[in-house]
């Protein structure tokens, strides 16, 4: 017969109180699982979206990440083919690498002449078939319910789609049929005194098409940029499509090309460069190895060249994991706090109503560290207890709550989301709220357990 | 006045009291529970020491069995001056060496007769084996072997405190403090508990220390200690035949 045993049969004495106190921390746990599952279907869907849309590093030139931004085609890789090789044929990386794709960031004006509208652009320009392998991306195992369909080919170097702010403000949603979005009025209506040119007249008008070539009738915009030279270029945007953005910032000004458009634009008929090599590993958890790897391997080739990881690149992404971790320890603050309180009571009416008996198992021989012992395990118990049967809870809710077919949408997102408990498959968050209220339960009985141990026999005994 | 009739010889003394005072503080007010009070137990004889209440029957039972320490004096138990032990030291040597029966019987709720009877043995780590047998050997030989497995709460005054005896007895003390463990049962029990005593301690060769007002209970007694006021006032040892 242990202390553990004796512990045991102590806590269900009481059992309404032991109830209570057992329900209190189930709650607790339930709660803490809960949130913690919710926090971690968030933070895995985040990290899962942003690994599908920009990769998990990039290789820029030295400085681009700083200062590209106002003229991303002075920070262009030369001779990207070779530094693709270089990284394709490394045996470390390779199999790290589940994509490895250029892009090129352009900024600009986008017009639409014929409806005499424009307003600047941010553009990427990236090669189709390799971003829709990137979207397919699910490291984390979330699955592919946001999986986008992209209206775009490798074949067509001319077409792209534009966000559904920027088909509004260009006049481009009636033609592009899109939902939910009206063509919005022409600057003659808006500002009458403006003059009415802007830069059409750069563009060279298209002639008529002969008898023998396909006439391409898809709704289309004009690009216009400076060249890495300084030049004015435009180029001609054939739109498939809209992509909806989930900030109305980026929707009014977001462009999506081929890279060889974007190209065409930045560096006209000058040595073709990019602004980034994106990289995509099957793993998140080997991102600090790649970044080695890839440091390693440009030293080693003396190129000048620099590797940012996803949470450098998209700033938003830690910002988003500090706020919901700040919500998350303040709600377990807050539940372990009512834990500590609910255990110090119970286990101090416990020791209140047992006085008689400390003093009896006192007188009996048992010595002051042995009282302890024994209301340390009571907590103890009765930690592991409602700790197990909170996890119990709330693995079953998180699975009723999966199965409930709710539906949010997230910050910065645009399509609704499956609202997902992640508890099952997440032993971190298991293990440490299992451990985390056993700790705090037998903690929380220290403070009865050691005024138990200090009650002096004669004195214990009188409470008989 | 002390009225002595053959005192045990010095080798055979289990408890030795010297001088021993205690006072409690009520709040700023000294309160003298026993004063200057000497006296020796022979071994394996069956004690009691009456009184009427608030004389310091339970204050000198309390010292005896290193429960509460003097304020002067010194009490030796088995050749050992409690007042050279600390806390930890007392709490052992009372594992060893003392049984306790007390008016309430005290026994521990959660625990069935046989693993109150055990819990002794479990503070000094004996062996399995010997536990089993040492505890149901005392628990037949208390008259309740056939209730080993019942809790105290199924049990009625008189089975608890043979229960209780049984814990008193299983770890082969020198010594068995009983504080009025009578006063809770009626006369026909008490009684019987009374014979059970002294029946054990002639078995088991065990010194009894009781506190009574019961005369059942003086009538067993091979030594009577009166005190009053918290001073030994008379000794009367039972005449051998």
């Amino acid at each position: 017969m242990t202390t553990l045993v004796i512990a045991w049969r102590n806590i269900f004495r009481n059992r309404r109180r032991s109830a209570l106190t057992l329900l209190a921390i189930v709650v607790g746990a339930v709660a803490v699982l809960l949130f913690g599952g919710f926090v971690t279907s968030i933070l895995f869907g985040l990290q899962t979206n942003t690994v599908r849309a920009i990769g998990h590093l990039q290789v820029f030139r030295q400085g681009y990440f700083e200062f590209g931004a106002g003229k991303p085609g002075a920070y262009g890789i030369k001779d990207y083919a070779r530094v693709l090789r270089l990284i394709r044929d490394d045996a470390a990386l390779q199999p790290l690498i589940r994509v490895l794709t250029p892009t090129l960031q352009v900024f600009g004006i986008a017009g639409n002449f014929a409806e005499n509208t424009s307003r600047t652009f941010y553009g990427r320009a990236l090669i189709p078939s390799d971003r829709l392998r990137m979207w397919a991306w699910d490291g984390l195992g979330i699955g592919n319910t946001s999986l986008r369909q992209l209206a775009m080919s490798d074949d067509d170097r001319d077409g792209g789609v534009i966000g559904v702010g920027l088909a509004r403000i260009l006049h481009e949603c009636a033609a592009l049929k899109v939902l939910n979005c009206t063509d919005g009025p022409s600057e003659a209506d808006v500002s009458p005194d403006l003059p009415a040119e802007d830069f059409s007249s750069l563009i060279e008008i298209d002639p008529p098409a002969s008898s023998g070539a396909a006439v391409d009738r898809r709704p289309k915009i004009d690009l216009l940029a400076a060249t890495v030279a300084g030049a004015p270029n435009v180029v001609t945007l054939q739109l498939n499509g809209v992509e909806r953005q989930g900030a109305k910032e980026l929707d009014d000004n977001y462009v999506l090309m081929h890279l060889d458009l974007g190209q065409r634009l930045l560096y006209g008929r000058g040595e073709h460069q990019v602004t980034g090599l994106v990289i995509q590993l099957h793993h998140s958890s080997d991102v600090a190895g790649a970044r080695r790897e890839l440091r390693r391997l440009f030293a080693a080739q003396g190129l000048d060249l620099d590797v940012r990881d996803y949470t450098e690149l998209n700033p938003f992404y830690l910002q988003v994991i500090a706020m919901f971790g700040a919500i998350f320890g303040f709600l377990a603050v807050i539940m372990g706090v009512i834990v500590l309180f609910t255990v110090v009571n119970t286990m101090s009416m416990s020791v209140m109503e047992r006085t008689a008996e400390i003093g009896t198992i006192r007188a009996l021989g048992l010595r002051r560290s042995g009282v302890r012992r024994l209301f340390l395990a009571e907590g103890l118990v009765l930690g592991v207890l409602s700790a197990s049967l909170g996890l119990l809870v709330g693995l079953g809710l998180s699975f009723l709550v999966n199965r409930a077919g709710l539906t949010w949408t997230p910050p910065t997102s645009v399509d609704p989301v499956p609202l997902r408990v992640m508890v099952a498959g997440n032993p971190l968050l298991l293990a440490g709220c299992w451990f985390g209220l056993v700790a705090l339960s037998a903690l929380s009985s220290l403070l009865p357990a050691n005024k138990a141990a200090r009650l002096e026999v004669v004195d214990a005994l009188r409470h008989g | 006045m002390t009225r002595t009739s053959s005192l045990p010889p010095p080798g055979d003394i289990v408890v030795r009291l010297r001088d021993v005072s205690k006072t409690y503080l009520l709040g700023a007010v000294a309160v003298p529970g026993l004063h200057e009070l000497s006296l020796e137990i022979g071994r394996a004889t069956f004690s009691v020491i009456v009184g009427p209440s608030g004389s310091g029957k339970t204050t000198l039972l309390n010292l005896i069995g290193g429960i509460d320490r003097p304020s002067a004096g010194t009490v030796e138990v088995a050749g050992q001056d409690l007042g050279g032990l600390g806390d930890d030291r007392r709490s052992d040597f009372r594992a060893r060496n003392i049984g306790f029966i007390f008016q309430s019987f005290n026994l521990i709720p959660v625990l069935s007769a046989y693993e109150n009877v055990e819990y002794p043995l479990l503070l000094t780590r004996v062996a399995a084996a010997e536990r089993r047998r040492r505890v149901m050997a005392l628990l037949d030989a208390v008259g309740i072997g056939d209730q080993s497995r019942r809790r105290p709460n199924q049990m009625s005054g008189g089975q608890r405190q043979r229960v209780a005896i049984a814990r008193a007895l299983v770890k082969d003390p020198v010594l068995v403090l009983a504080d009025e463990p009578t006063a809770n049962l009626d006369s026909r029990t008490g009684a019987q508990i009374i014979a059970l005593m002294h029946a054990m301690q002639t078995r088991c060769r065990t010194s009894f220390v009781v506190s009574s007002h019961d005369p059942q209970v003086m009538e067993q007694a091979d030594e009577t200690f009166t005190i009053r006021d918290g001073a030994l006032i008379d000794r009367h040892c039972r005449a051998t035949s």
